[in-house]
């Protein structure tokens, strides 16, 4: 790309799409860099982030006794440690989600963080069917540490994962009548995509696969290799005796797979609906750096296509983005772990608990009236806290279903509202055109449409010259409710 | 916004917001903000066909998806059938529990409200229902019953989208609504239309400050959201399908496609929060999201909302493993819901011109599996539910030994039951919507 196109408008839209968005700050110091050194640090920033502590509570546990002990408390009706199992289930999965969304809003490597749910969306799994907060950290902590990776070796740990085994049924898969849930989605979803094989070959590879076992003891992956099928299998045209990590080299090397790929890559990080020749490119790109992304994604990073009209602001922000861009935007911190999960699952995407195995399609899809008018919504209470909310509801009276965590309900809901010092400079805080255009910039990044600056306009005249705090925040809400917010 | 005195009927609120609200209100609240940035979009809606027929008096249809591929073998069973017992050593159902249709047939021992409509003459059910070159993807073949392709075609518009093109032009974006958060894939449309929502209280702005510039203070049904309890425990277990709504497709550009999405919600959001404040249903629904969905559904039924096609969706029909104890469930779930839903109708008097469809991408392997449970499969049955259905057992079983690759061979394509519901329910030319003629079966 031109050096002379490198200016704040594309160094926001690399944060944007190799991050969840970033401040007028690191916008300038982004743009200061100039572009292969800004998108050098994007890249290499992940080099140390992965070791970040896990929670306390991510550790393997005896998870076959402790179901053992929940299932004699059922039978025995004790509802008593039925209820402390299950709490105790729930407390860590939200915690879980607190620690992921907190690192993605405060990580100083965006990308690892977007990669990270990149592979999430795409090995997705799902606790609703796993049932463990350790193994779904620690599928986190494996997708991480191959988010930057390579492809194929990423494919093979996932294979190897304890949450993905026991979301696609591997781990009981047997010799003598084997399972076809993974071995079916490992190449409709994971690798080539559906027409590039037959039924025949799901049957086959779910053979190879035969003997990946789990140890419910110590939570790991073990494998009995008298539950496996060593027999000669006919995959794809090849025949041989072949185990699982054979069936995932070859499906790396079926060009379906690059271009499946490549597809995939192309609509998280350019554009919704790709074009042939764009993924062909991408595709042919990933051959030549045999599957590792980092490569791939400098020069996606520094391509002039990345940074096209056509492209820039034209994606729709995932509500994960949304909520982390919101809160910088807004100089304020992430909402409260309960109140962050239900928002999340109002926008539709809830972590660690995708919708199916295909994970989540992305772009249009997270928009309908319902999400829409949530996200709308949810940004007026960052802005304004719980001073929207009825009195008694803040005060903690009322039983509305709450079940809080040591915490009281006031204390997870109260959220006070967004400091309009923080946002918006001495001389714009008295309201006319400089006000909208601050603004303007900090939450959508670029002059709006003229309609929608008429409408902005028109709301500061109706306050008769009371530009006051909450005037501010009214205007700050209206921004985020224009189509312009949702897009990245 | 203030409420018109006559209900909206064709010009519909659409070409209302174009011509009335301009000019008025001095303050800017939110939705007035939408109303006046949004409202160039409107003239195309306004100026289109106008609708003839509308849900508030017109037959309506509702959709349940049963997404991740429904055991039909254990929901309509051939207990008769020795094979039947020879394939599925540790799932088939002990014969003297089945509720039986013939000597031939009977239902899950689950689905007694299911049997009790099927005695009162209110239940069609369609055996062996498929599509030739039947595909084993649950994503490819979603879409296939999604936008009632052949399975080597490719369409994006939804059947139902199709349907709203060509015969609802001009109608209030509610002639379609889907409850959750996703639209399906069904919907999809040239010109898109059809609400979602699941919870009425939570559809609608809420404006930051009122109309003196004092923050507003009714927003509890907001907070309510904020905390509810999550419900991704709710039952979906042992599977990993819960919910399939395909993927949605638009011509239009992404921020038009916004601008559309937010005047639909404004447009419909009022008048879905007044229906849902003013009718309540004393009849007890099953708790969780499809008791609940079904519930709302009845309700926008009383209050006359001039939706035609609702759609409702529950995930957990994926059994690859241990099916028995998580079929059983989801037929008990289902069944109640349905069964609650219909006594509503019957109370409401408006049983008569409701017809509930189920469906699911593809029924499942004959042979159970080593981990007793089933792999994904064909041929299946639909259930049809309504006072004005033509009871009783439509289309042949499929045969239990000659099989497609270990799966039933399909008797009656699905879409000659779309054909009858457009056609002969919803009075829609069908061969206009699915692009081809296909024979209608009697059951309406």
């Amino acid at each position: 790309m031109p050096k002379s196109r490198w200016d704040d408008r594309a160094a926001a839209h690399l944060l944007n799409r190799a991050g969840f968005g970033g401040t007028l700050g690191e916008i300038a110091a982004t743009k200061a860099k100039g572009l292969e050194a800004a998108v050098d640090e994007v890249i290499e920033a992940g080099a140390n982030a992965a070791n970040v502590p896990a929670p306390t509570w991510a550790h393997p546990g005896n998870i076959g006794a402790i179901r053992m002990e929940a299932r004699a408390a059922k039978r025995n009706g004790d509802a008593s440690k039925l209820r402390e199992v299950r709490k105790m289930e729930g407390d860590e999965l939200l915690d879980l989600r607190r620690w992921w969304l907190n690192r993605i809003a405060t990580t100083s490597a965006p990308l690892l963080e977007k990669m990270t749910l990149f592979w999430h969306g795409h090995f997705a799994t799902s606790v609703a069917k796993v049932k463990d907060g350790y193994w779904m950290w620690l599928q986190n902590d494996t997708l991480r540490r191959h988010a930057l990776g390579n492809f194929v070796t990423l494919t093979k740990a996932m294979s190897r994962d304890p949450a993905m085994m026991i979301y696609l049924d591997l781990h009981q898969s047997r010799r003598e009548h084997p399972n076809e849930n993974w071995a079916r989605e490992l190449m409709e979803l994971f690798t080539i995509g559906i027409g590039n094989y037959t039924e025949q070959d799901v049957r086959e590879s779910a053979r190879a696969f035969t003997g990946y076992r789990l140890d419910l003891a110590t939570q790991r992956f073990w494998f009995a290799p008298n539950q496996h099928d060593a027999g000669p299998k006919k995959f794809l045209g090849r025949s041989g005796n072949f185990n699982g990590d054979d069936v995932i080299d070859i499906l790396s090397k079926q060009s379906a797979c690059a271009e499946f790929i490549g597809r995939k890559i192309c609509r998280y990080f350019i554009e919704d609906e790709p074009s042939v020749p764009l993924v062909s490119l991408v595709a042919e790109r990933i051959r030549a750096h045999n599957f590792e992304m980092k490569p791939l994604l400098r020069e996606i990073f520094c391509s002039e296509e990345f940074y096209s009209e056509r492209v820039m602001r034209t994606q729709i922000k995932s509500p994960t983005h949304f909520i982390v861009q919101t809160c910088k935007a807004l100089e304020c911190q992430l909402p409260a772990p309960h109140i962050a999960q239900n928002a999340m699952r109002q926008m539709g995407q809830i972590l660690f608990a995708p919708p199916s195995v295909k994970g989540w399609d992305g772009g249009k899809s997270w928009i309908s009236t319902s999400t829409l008018l949530f996200r709308n919504n949810f940004a007026n209470y960052l802005i304004n806290g719980d001073g929207i909310l009825p009195e008694p509801i803040k005060r903690g009276r009322g039983d509305l279903g709450f079940r809080a965590s040591g915490k009281t309900l006031a204390e997870e809901v109260h959220r006070l509202p967004a400091d309009v010092t923080k946002i918006v400079s001495a001389e714009a805080r008295s309201g006319g055109q400089k006000l909208i255009a601050e603004l303007s910039l900090r939450i959508l990044q670029k002059e709006p449409p003229a309609q929608d600056a008429a409408a902005f306009s028109k709301f500061l005249e109706g306050r008769n010259g009371n530009i006051d705090d909450s005037a501010i925040r009214g205007l700050i809400h209206l921004m985020m409710s224009t189509p312009l917010y949702q897009l990245a | 916004m203030s409420e018109m005195k006559t209900p909206p009927t064709l010009q519909t609120r659409r070409k209302f917001l174009r011509t009335s609200v301009l000019g008025a209100a001095a303050t800017w609240t939110l939705p007035v903000f939408i109303e006046k940035t949004f409202f160039a979009l409107n003239a195309l809606a306004a100026d289109a066909v106008t609708q003839t027929v509308s849900g508030k008096d017109g037959t309506i249809l509702v959709i349940l998806q049963l997404a991740g591929g429904n055991d039909g073998l254990n929901t309509v069973i051939p207990f008769a059938d020795d094979n039947y017992h020879r394939v599925r050593p540790k799932l088939a159902l002990p014969p003297e529990k089945i509720l039986k249709l013939d000597s031939y047939v009977g239902l899950n021992p689950r689905l007694v409200g299911l049997k009790a409509l099927h005695d009162s003459g209110e239940l069609a059910i369609v055996q062996g229902v498929g599509y030739p070159n039947p595909n084993r993807s649950h994503f490819r073949s979603t879409e296939i019953w999604q936008t009632a392709s052949d399975a080597n075609q490719f369409s994006g518009e939804g059947w139902l989208g199709r349907y709203f093109d060509n015969c609802c032009g001009g109608a209030d974006p509610t002639v379609g609504v889907s409850i959750g958060d996703q639209s399906p894939q069904a919907f999809s449309a040239k010109n898109p239309t059809g609400v979602t929502f699941s919870r009425p209280e939570q559809f609608r702005w809420k404006a930051s400050t009122d109309a003196d510039g004092k923050p507003l203070t009714d927003e509890e049904t907001f907070y309510r959201q904020l905390i509810g309890a999550p419900e991704e425990n709710a039952p979906t277990e042992g599977n990993s399908i819960s919910s399939l709504p395909g993927k949605m497709h638009y011509d239009a550009s992404t921020e038009d496609f916004l601008r559309r999405t937010a005047l639909d919600a404004q447009i419909s959001s009022d008048k879905i929060l007044a229906i849902a404040r003013k009718y309540k249903s004393n009849v007890l629904y099953p708790q969780g999201p499809l008791g609940g969905g079904f519930n709302l559904i009845a309700r926008m039924i009383a209050g006359g909302l001039p939706t035609r096609v609702y759609y409702a969706s529950q995930g957990g029909f994926d059994t690859h493993a241990g099916q028995i104890g998580a079929h059983d469930r989801l037929m008990s779930l289902v069944d109640g819901a349905i069964s609650a839903f219909v006594a509503d109708l019957k109370q409401q008097g408006n049983f008569q011109r409701v017809l509930l469809m189920t469906f699911s991408e593809f029924g499942r392997r004959v042979a159970e599996n080593a981990n007793a449970g089933t792999d994904h499969g064909a041929a299946a049955p639909m259930f049809l539910i309504g006072g004005g259905v033509k009871p009783g057992l439509f289309g042949k079983y499929p045969s239990l030994t000659d099989l497609d690759n270990g799966d039933l061979k399909f008797s009656t394509d699905f879409r000659s039951v779309y054909a009858t519901v457009l056609d002969k329910w919803l009075r829609a030319p069908s061969q206009l919507v699915l692009g081809k003629k296909f024979s209608t079966l009697p059951i309406v």
